[in-house]
């Protein structure tokens, strides 16, 4: 098991360069740059090409590509993300700035992500082509088919239209400041994002539960006059969380990035919409780094799933 | 496992005793009357197909042009001093937005006054060539580097692999954001391709684990023996035996597609020149309280787009390849 950490490690390391590699290479790309937006908005400049050149020589855009691509990796590797060339606050002050308000948002995707696709999957294979069964399967197929601002949308249009609560989309509020407005304010998106992140969850535990309740031990315990209710959450549902649980690692690594849409939707100044927003303005050392910083996050996230597969299924060894 | 229809069929004095399912088409029905859902998507995917295909004969009005009506409050004899304090006053006629469906306008019209159901039929036709073109760009290039990856092995596989984990450590909007960045502003063929590239990393790794079972086989063995260079074998004997797979991969990613690039447009980075439906729900959000139509019925096409697509997708891969089952 050890050599099998110590191998994907390393492995990650080369992931991690790829993903710095592509970054660079194509944030570079762009047309335009970050000293072209700032010359352009300045209205009083007599000479623009002359104030470009400066401002480019400021930023250090100047430099040959590979000697800035060196730099960049020399930072990488003493942790120093870079500055943003707006603010020019590091990018782990950004960052901090900006991960509150997407953990709120991720939570509340979670929350409602659990709160839903588990006993929707439950209750659907257990009931299995019943009415209610179908109801249930249906409900995951719209959502499914769903964008998560589509659902968004349709429940700002239900809380508008039947008046029943205010959104502060301008105030940015926490839980921790106001909890009321903040509960209010990513009510929606959380339920929308749960429910498209939920989706697929709901059909896979389901035919993961189907799929368990076939074997044997299954009806050992039915035999053994164990409740039903035991039987289902202890000895089923344990077994045909294991697929479910890879799954939600992907949607954790998913939500730690940031909602772009969602954010930018209701006005939540998260990663995602700083992501964005930096991409826009060609701010690109934060940009960079956001993006491997979330890299870093989902390839462990994958190693971390890997691990706990074998630990909750001991029949899964990995080769040596 | 031999199913029953891939059996010669018995025969006796030169007469079959019985045709389990007969002709293409009779096999179609048997599938379709098990598959009810699948039978529903497919049904759902030939409208939509034949709504994109049909768009200039059955969208009624020009998606762009701007209906008008006559002003109520124009006012011929009026002087500029009046017009200047009241524009209205000037012009005979005013938009004609925000219309709640009706006959002339069967589900009304947007900001602009632009026919709203014009618009949804025109957005189908871009769904399709986003859905279509993207998938299939996704598959071809994930068959050829899955074929090369896994057919190799060793450091080749190793390091494309890498690329792959590599592309799939990105958030894909981030991913897809940056790319269609790459133009000052997006065109459909820049949208297309970037999506594609984003699935290519999926496919990849999906044609790979397939390549490597094909070729771990007796046949390809035989073949090397004989003689047969890598390209040969590749393109002869193992491709054929993973076109299976590529049609499941390539039917079940429109759906999708048509999500991921609903996003794009939502975020106002879709085909700069185009009417999508992401575009439309991104618009019509704007006056939500007041005129939800616009939003709601692009929503709505987009959703019904995308489950028929799922639908039939999902039923083509029972059909032809229910290993993939739960990867997708």
């Amino acid at each position: 098991m050890t050599a099998y950490i110590v191998r994907r490690l390393l492995m990650n390391l080369v992931v991690l360069w790829v993903v710095v590699s592509v970054v660079f290479v194509t944030t570079n790309l762009l047309p335009g740059d970050f000293a072209l937006r700032q010359v352009a908005t300045n209205l009083e400049l007599q000479d623009y090409s002359q104030a470009l050149r400066e401002a480019r020589r400021i930023l250090g855009l100047d430099k040959p590509l590979w000697q800035r691509y060196g730099e960049f990796m020399g930072g990488l590797l003493t942790l120093d993300l870079g500055r943003s060339y707006e603010t020019h606050r590091s990018t782990w002050a950004e960052l901090g700035e900006r991960l509150p308000s997407t953990l709120e948002l991720g939570a509340m995707i979670l929350l409602f992500t659990f709160l839903i696709s588990i006993p929707v999957g439950i209750i659907s294979a257990i009931r299995q082509n019943t009415w209610l069964d179908f109801l249930l399967r249906g409900f995951a197929i719209f959502n499914v088919a769903t964008p998560a601002f589509v659902i968004a949308v349709l429940l700002t249009l239900l809380v508008l239209k039947l008046d029943l609560f205010r959104i502060d989309v301008v105030g940015r509020p926490h839980f921790w400041t106001d909890p009321e407005a903040a509960l209010k304010l990513y009510i929606i998106p959380g339920l929308a994002g749960g429910l498209t992140s939920g989706a697929g969850i709901m059909r896979l535990l389901r035919s993961q539960m189907l799929e368990v309740m076939r074997n044997d031990y299954v009806r050992t315990a039915f035999a053994k006059g164990l409740r039903e209710g035991t039987v289902w959450l202890r000895h089923a549902l344990k077994n045909a969380m294991l697929p479910v649980l890879t799954v939600m690692g992907f949607s954790v690594a998913g939500i730690v990035s940031g909602q772009i849409i969602l954010e930018n939707m209701f006005n939540i100044d998260g990663v995602g919409r700083f992501l964005y927003t930096r991409l826009i303005l060609r701010d690109l050392p934060p940009f960079q780094g956001t993006v491997v910083i979330i890299a870093f996050v989902v390839v462990t996230v994958n190693l971390l799933v890997d691990i706990a597969y074998a630990w909750l299924d001991p029949r899964i060894r990995y080769a040596e | 496992m031999a199913r029953v229809d891939e059996l010669a069929a018995p025969t006796l004095g030169g007469q079959e005793l019985f045709r389990p399912y007969g002709t293409a088409l009779r096999r179609l029905w048997s599938v379709a009357r098990r598959n009810k859902l699948g039978a529903l998507g497919f049904v759902l995917v030939l409208v939509i197909l034949l709504v994109a295909a049909l768009s200039p004969v059955i969208q009624r009005y020009d998606e762009n042009h701007q209906f008008q009506r006559p002003n109520p409050e124009f006012d011929p004899g009026a002087n500029p001093l009046d017009i200047a304090r009241n524009p209205n006053l000037g012009s005979p006629f005013i938009l004609d937005r925000w219309r709640a469906p009706s006959w002339e306008h069967w589900l009304g019209t947007d900001q602009y006054g632009r026919d709203i159901y014009a618009r949804i039929v025109v957005g189908a036709r871009l769904a399709v060539i986003i859905g279509f073109g993207a998938s299939l760009i996704s598959v071809l290039s994930g068959t050829i580097t899955g074929l090369i990856s896994g057919y190799f092995g060793g450091r080749v596989d190793f390091f494309l692999q890498r690329v792959v984990d590599g592309v799939q450590a990105f958030p894909p909007l981030v991913l897809l954001l940056l790319l269609v960045s790459v133009l000052e502003e997006p065109n459909l063929a820049l949208t297309v391709v970037a999506l594609g590239f984003l699935g290519w990393a999926y496919s990849t790794r999906v044609m790979r684990s397939v390549v490597l079972s094909v070729a771990a086989s007796t046949f390809v063995e035989a073949a090397r023996a004989c003689g047969a260079g890598p390209l040969r074998i590749m393109l002869r004997h193992v491709l054929p035996n993973v076109l299976a797979t590529m049609v499941v991969i390539f039917s079940i990613s429109i759906g999708i597609y048509i999500l991921a690039e609903a996003g794009l447009s939502f975020l106002g980075l879709g085909p700069a020149d185009q009417t999508t439906w992401g575009k439309m729900v991104n618009t019509g959000r704007n006056q939500l309280d007041s005129h939800p139509w616009e939003a709601l019925f692009a929503g709505l096409a987009i959703t019904l787009a995308v489950l028929a697509f799922n639908l039939a997708g999902d039923a083509l891969r029972d059909e032809l390849d229910p290993r993939l089952r739960g990867r997708t």
